[in-house]
This record gives C-alpha cells, structure tokens and sequence, in this order.
C-alpha cells in the first residue's frame, strides 16, 4: 500500500476503490460472504468458511469467497450472503458446513432456497424471497452503525473507503475547525453510550479548553459487563467507523495521542482493530503530517485482563498506565487530569462510531432522529429466551414493548415473559405491564430503570426474582475492586441476606436491612460501582416484593429455584 | 500433577525473550508502564501462565519492578501463576447463560469436581475459569470455551460430565499410546 501525500491522492485512490468495490457486484461471478465474528465462529463459521471454499474450488465454481463481519442476527448465525450472477445478494441463515453442498447443488440448479433464506438485500421481493430489511427483525431498525456490518470486509480499508469511509475525517481535517467539529457534536445533542449518558459535545469542549498538554483522546472499549455485546461486535464488523470516530476527536481535541483500551478476552475485536490501525498507518491516515495537513496523529491499543471495573473511566486510565485499575475520587475530573495526569477525553466506542455521520450530515440532522433529549440511534443487546437473539439498532422512543415483541421477536416458545433486567447490573428491572415506556435517557429513570450501555435480558417465570437479585449484587460484590469500604462490605453483606433467604433462613427484618444497607453503599461508595450495586436487588423488591416474602415466611421458591425448594443446607460461594 | 511440576520446572524464554525484543520497545518509561499488561498476556499466550521466570524477565526488559507486574498479574482474573491443567474450559456466568441456568453448572462443577483455589480438578485434567462477563455468544447460552477455541452450547451439569468424562478418555487412551511406544 502506497502513502497517500494529500487529499487529491485519497480522492483517487477512493475512486479506484468505489470502482473495484462496484466491479465486484457487476462481474459474472459468483460472489460469497461469509460472516465471520465472535459469535458466528462459536457457531461453526470458520469450518462453514472453510467448507465453502473446498466445495468452491472442487466444483470448479468460479467465486469470490469473502469474510464479512456481523449483520447482527445471532440467532441466524452462521450465515452466508450469495450473489449469483444476475441475481441481487441473497442472505441465507443456519449455514451450519453440513448445510454448504446442499446449498450449492442447490443454487447450481437455480433453485434459490427460500426456506433457508433470511432476505435478499433488493427494494423488492425476489423469485418468493422478501427483501432483508422487511425481516421481522431489522424491520423496526434504524441502521447508521450497522449499515455496513455484514457487508465490508472488516479487515480491508478498501471496502470502508469505496463505502465512503474516511471522508467525514477528511471534511473535519480540511473544511473545519476543531471548534466547528465540537459545535456539530455539541448540536447533534449526542450522548455517551457507555451508561451514563453525558452530553459528548460539551465533554470535549471541557478538554479543549484545559490548557495542560498533552491531551489524551480514549476509547473505552472494555465492555466487561455481563449483559452486553454491542461494543465487540462493532469492533469485529466495522473497526474504521470507531478509528474514523476517534480520528475526528482527536483533530478536534488537537492532539495526536489516540487510545482505545479493549478488553482483553475481546480476541477478535483486538485483533480488527489493531488491522484497522496498521492498514491506517500504511495509507497515510494515522501517522505524522496526516495528508500533508499538517496534522498528525498516533494510536495505540491497550488491554486488561477481565477486570469489570477497569471500564470506570478513572480506573481504566490507571489501567493503561500499567498500574491496578482501581478508579479515584473526583474532582479532578479526566477532562482536567487524566491519563498520565493530563487533560482527557474518554468515550465508549459506539459513542465515537457515531461521530463521522454527524460530521458528515451535520449535527441538526442527527439532533432530528431518537427523542427530543436522547437523539439518534442506539445499539442495543436483548438475553435471555427471546426469539431473534442478536445487537440491534434502533432510533430512540421505540417503546420497550416494541423493542421485544417487534425487534427480537417476543420470547420462544414454551417461554412466558416476567420481566426485563435493564441498565445491566446498574439498574432495576421492568415488569411485563410496565414494558410501554419509550426507550430514552430520561423516561426510564424514574421506573428505576436504565438504557445503561443498552443490554437489556428478558427473564420469564423460571427465574426466579430473589436468586436472580442475588446474581446481580454478587457480580457486583465479585467486581469490587476493594478500595473503599462501604462497597467491599457492603456488597457480600447483601448477598449474605439473600442467601440467607435463598436458603430458608430469611426474616422478615431482612427486608428492612436491606433498604438499610443500601441506603450506605449508595450514597457513601467511592465510584459508580458501589453507587449503583444495590439498584438491582432494590428494583427486583419493589417489583416481585411478595417472591421476597414468600421465601421468608413460606420457605417457597416458586420458580423451583432456591436452595430452599431443593431443601439444602446453607453454603456460602459464589 | 507431575506435568504441572514439569511444566513448573521447564520454561523455554527464548520465544519470550524474542517477542518482547520485537514488539515490546518502548520510547520511554511512561511507554514501558504501559506494555506491562500486555507483555504479561504474551507469556500466557505462550506457557498458558506466567511463569516467574516470564514475569521478570518482562520486569528486567520493560525496567518495572517484579512488584509492579504481580500487582498486576493478581489485579486481573484472566492471569494465571499456577500451571493450569491439561484442559481449559471458560466458563460463561454473564446475564444470558445465567439464565439459561449457567449457575447450575457451575454448581456443579464445585461440588462435584472439588476445583482447588485456581479451579484445577484435583487430577490435574481440567482448570476451569468461570466467566463473570459475557463470551459473546448468547444464542448458545449456557456457553462454554474449551482450550480457547471449542464452544460447547446450551450446557448442562450432565452435558458437562460427559465433557469430563470425553476428556479423560482421551487422556487415558494418550497414555496407553505410550506405553505402546
Ligand atoms: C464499574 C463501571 C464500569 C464501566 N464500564 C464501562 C465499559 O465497559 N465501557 C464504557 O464505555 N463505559 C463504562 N463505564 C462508564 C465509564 O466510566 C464512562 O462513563 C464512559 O466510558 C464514558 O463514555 P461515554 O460518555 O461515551 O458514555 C463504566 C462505569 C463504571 C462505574
Ligand atoms: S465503590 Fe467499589 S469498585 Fe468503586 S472504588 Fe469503592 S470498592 Fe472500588
Ligand atoms: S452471557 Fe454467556 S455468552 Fe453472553
């Protein structure tokens, strides 16, 4: 790969690859994507990849054979996209390899398999098979992030760029000023996607304005919660839009030093990223005077090893630094003091892959899709038994209702739906009459919900309320990283109650220590951690208060799943 | 055990000692405080832990103290100071296979396979790590990764004693192989 000097030598080699990119469609060949991400390689993907080429070459088909990353449809995983010559791209699900010979016999005899088919990405149905975007599941979606997922090889620059990748960095480096990058950030009212929710624009305006330098502009890319994998997925499918995301942000912070700190057991979306890094290197998109702009900028990549808390922003700063991600009180906030003691900028991943289309089509435009104060789209992850298992997006007001019935499709058969655990191990859950509130920053707080990081896990009556509050503190209990006492006692305090209830051995005081005890750990505890522990287990009684009962005064689990219901004694463990 | 022990004794540095040379260089100490974790997961790439030779030889080479890098090997759950056993099996317990009743198994494994305090059976055959995140696959929740790359799908407590069970045929059947020779 060549250098490129300046903006006339990008345009040109953008239009080499839009060309090569549409030859590739046109061609009479057969062209064949096979999705390959963290959960379609725990499907079978890479022996399905593997497979496929064998048969390719052993038929004498004449092919393409391509990897792609994730279109989001878990539940669907394997799948494999097929463009016949004369035919639109055809998506087919379950591609398991003992499916492969099948399926090319199959299309060798023009026989189109509908049965197997999710879509076909065309306007209109094709030979009985409806078009993708009607599918049930992205029907109710609004795709900015995930657009290309699916579709781009992850691991070539070329395909991001003949999609128009880049080109909102090039218009920040050379049509704007930093400060008319953040009025754009500032004006799309975007906000941060990794659980808080705090307006972007006015957080890299505060880092602009502390003088100190150097400035650090950091991805937060740790998703180590138990509830989410959004943030991976974008990495494995489309890591240029979150470097393109950061690029933006660090021209308009004005410095050069980039991070992005990925959770380390994240194999595949470390491995993308760091690809998507070197490729940028070796164009000329990263490195010193980027463009002849004059600009330059460098990036690295850290990571930590199964640390929840290290995702606390101050604590995966000392993270990077090489010392226990352990977070620290404030003020000074990171935009004052930082990384190595410097001003910082920290974001979520998804909240700088929605950078480059808000500079791109301007922040009025972005501020005009979602809800009045939570703007645009957002990513979301639905657990547990529901139908169409995957990472969705969706513009924010969808109702929590239709997220669930509409987008992923109710819960399977057999499965009856007791409630939603929002906002992950930070939040309470929502009971089924509850589920016709918007989705949005603002409307779910007062239910004691949350969007949070936008993992929500649907549970139905086999769960059981005490046991599942027990799963989540004890998480939060296990993640604690010990420096301050009220969450280091604390959180085993409350798990010890639960057990104790769990057990057979609850009293009714119990209730009220409870509320006791987290009053403290909230208002006293050093960081978010500790100040959001006890939500879970304060939501789940307010909402199932009659389980909590039932266990104490009848020694009954109904959903059959306490130590009580199998008459255990107590034990004490994780 | 004796294989734990071996494993113990026999550490070849050199491909550590390569990697480190090439890819771990830093410009100045603030860099080197930086590369302490990643070097660190390097060795356990390599041995499966990280030996005590590994952590100061990456303490030497980076210019940190031995300290500094166990403060960190401790600090994190995926690091290992033990040998871990033949097997690796990560264990998922993140929201999605929590309730497709990954606590069960878990369970199971504690009360039926007695881990030791780094969740090695006591025969050596299998170090089990339960998983506090997400794996990332959901759709096959409960979720297991053995040895890095095998994912066994929608687990439970008996599907996992068969797992065990496979699992020490083949190394009874290793065995015999030997002997044979
Ligand atoms: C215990 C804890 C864990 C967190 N984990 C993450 C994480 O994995 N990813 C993330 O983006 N933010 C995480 N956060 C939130 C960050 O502290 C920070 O608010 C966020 O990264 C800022 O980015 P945003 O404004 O784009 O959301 C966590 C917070 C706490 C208290
Ligand atoms: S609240 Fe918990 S996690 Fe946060 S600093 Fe205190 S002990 Fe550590
Ligand atoms: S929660 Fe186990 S794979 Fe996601």
């Amino acid at each position: 790969m060549k250098r490129l000097s300046d903006r006339a030598a990008f345009e040109q080699y953008a239009a080499e690859a839009r060309a090569r990119w549409e030859r590739l469609w046109s061609e009479d060949q057969w062209v064949i994507s096979v999705g390959i991400s963290g959960c379609s390689i725990a499907k079978g993907a890479l022996e399905t990849y593997r497979n496929l080429s064998l048969h390719l070459s052993e038929g004498h088909i004449p092919a393409v054979l391509r990897q792609v990353g994730c279109g989001g449809w878990c539940f669907a995983e394997p799948f494999v996209e097929v463009k016949l010559p004369g035919h639109p791209p055809i998506v087919y699900g379950w591609m398991t390899t003992d499916r492969v010979p099948e399926l090319l016999d199959a299309l060798r005899r023009g026989d189109l398999r509908p049965d197997w088919a999710l879509g076909v990405r065309a306007a209109g149905a094709w030979h009985g098979i409806p078009p993708l975007t009607e599918h049930p599941f992205l029907r109710r979606q609004r795709r900015l992030l995930l657009e290309h997922a699916g579709i781009i090889d992850p691991e070539s620059i070329e395909d991001f760029i003949a999609i128009g990748g880049y080109r909102a960095f090039l218009k920040a480096l050379f049509e704007m000023t930093p400060e008319e990058v953040i009025a754009e950030v500032k004006a799309s009212n975007l906000r941060g996607r990794g659980g808080a929710g705090f307006p972007t624009g006015i957080k890299w305006e505060s880092g602009r304005r502390t003088p100190a330098r150097p400035k650090y502009v950091v991805v937060n890319s740790h998703e180590g919660e138990p509830n989410v994998f959004k943030d991976r997925r974008l990495l494995e499918s489309n890591p240029h839009l979150v470097l393109e995301g950061l690029l933006i942000g660090c021209y308009a912070l004005e410095t050069p030093c980039g991070y992005n700190y990925i959770g380390g057991e994240h194999a595949l979306a470390l491995q993308r990223f760091q690809r998507a890094v070197e490729q940028a290197y070796e164009l000329g998109l990263l490195g010193d005077d980027i463009l002849g702009s004059g600009f330059s900028c460098h990036v690295r990549i850290r990571t930590g090893g199964g640390a929840y808390i290290c995702g606390e922003g101050s604590a995966l700063m000392y993270a990077i630094m090489g010392q226990r991600g352990q977070p620290r009180t404030k003020p000074p906030r990171s935009v004052e003091e930082g990384l190595w003691r410097r001003p910082t900028v920290l974001n979520n991943t998804e909240t700088f892959a929605s950078i480059p289309a808000i500079i791109q089509n301007g922040g009025s435009w972005y501020a005009s899709l979602g809800t009045k104060e939570s703007t645009g789209t957002k990513l979301v992850t639905m657990q547990g038994p529901v139908k169409y298992l995957g990472v969705a997006e969706i513009e924010f007001g969808l109702s929590m209702r239709e997220l669930i019935f509409d987008v992923f499709g109710g819960l399977r058969e057999g499965y009856r739906l007791k409630g939603i655990q929002t906002g992950g191990v930070s939040a309470g859950p929502l009971r089924e009459d509850e589920l016709d509130v918007p989705i949005d920053f603002e409307a779910l707080t007062p239910l004691g919900a949350m969007v949070g990081s936008g993992g929500f896990v649907a549970f139905d009556e086999s769960v059981c309320a005490v046991d599942f509050a027990r799963y989540l503190v004890a998480f939060s209990r296990y993640e604690s990283c010990g420096k301050c006492t009220p969450c280091r006692l604390g959180t085993p305090a409350l798990v010890e109650i639960l057990d104790r209830i769990r057990h057979g051995f609850g009293r009714p005081e119990d209730l009220d220590i409870i509320q006791y005890a987290s009053k403290h750990i909230i208002e006293l505890s050093l960081c978010g951690l500790g100040q959001v522990a006890p939500m879970p287990l304060l939501g789940m009684l307010e909402r199932f208060r009659d389980e909590f009962i039932e266990h104490i005064t009848e020694r009954r689990c109904r959903a059959g799943v306490c130590p009580i219901a199998a008459g255990e004694p107590l034990s004490v463990g994780r | 055990m004796e294989e734990r022990e071996t494993a113990r004794r026999e550490i070849d540095l050199q491909p550590l000692r390569r990697i480190l040379e090439e890819r771990y260089r830093p410009r100045d100490h603030q860099e080197a405080q930086e590369l302490v974790v990643g070097a660190c997961q390097e060795a356990q790439h390599l041995y499966g832990w990280v030996p005590p030779q590994a952590a100061q030889l990456i303490a030497e080479h980076l210019g940190v103290t031995i300290n500094r890098v166990y403060g960190l090997l401790t600090f994190y759950a995926d690091f290992r100071t033990e040998p871990p056993g033949e097997h690796f099996l990560w264990l998922c317990h993140g929201a999605a296979c929590y309730i497709a009743g990954s606590q069960k198994v878990v369970d199971a494994l504690r009360t039926e396979y007695r881990l030791g305090e780094d969740g090695t059976t006591s025969d050596g055959l299998l170090t089990v790590h339960v998983f506090d995140g997400c794996l990332g696959a959901c759709d096959l929740a409960p979720v297991a990764q053995l040895d890095h790359h095998e994912y066994i799908g929608q687990l439970d407590a008996n599907r996992l004693r068969e797992l065990v069970e496979e699992l020490r045929a083949c190394r009874r059947v290793g065995s015999n192989d030997e002997t044979i020779e």
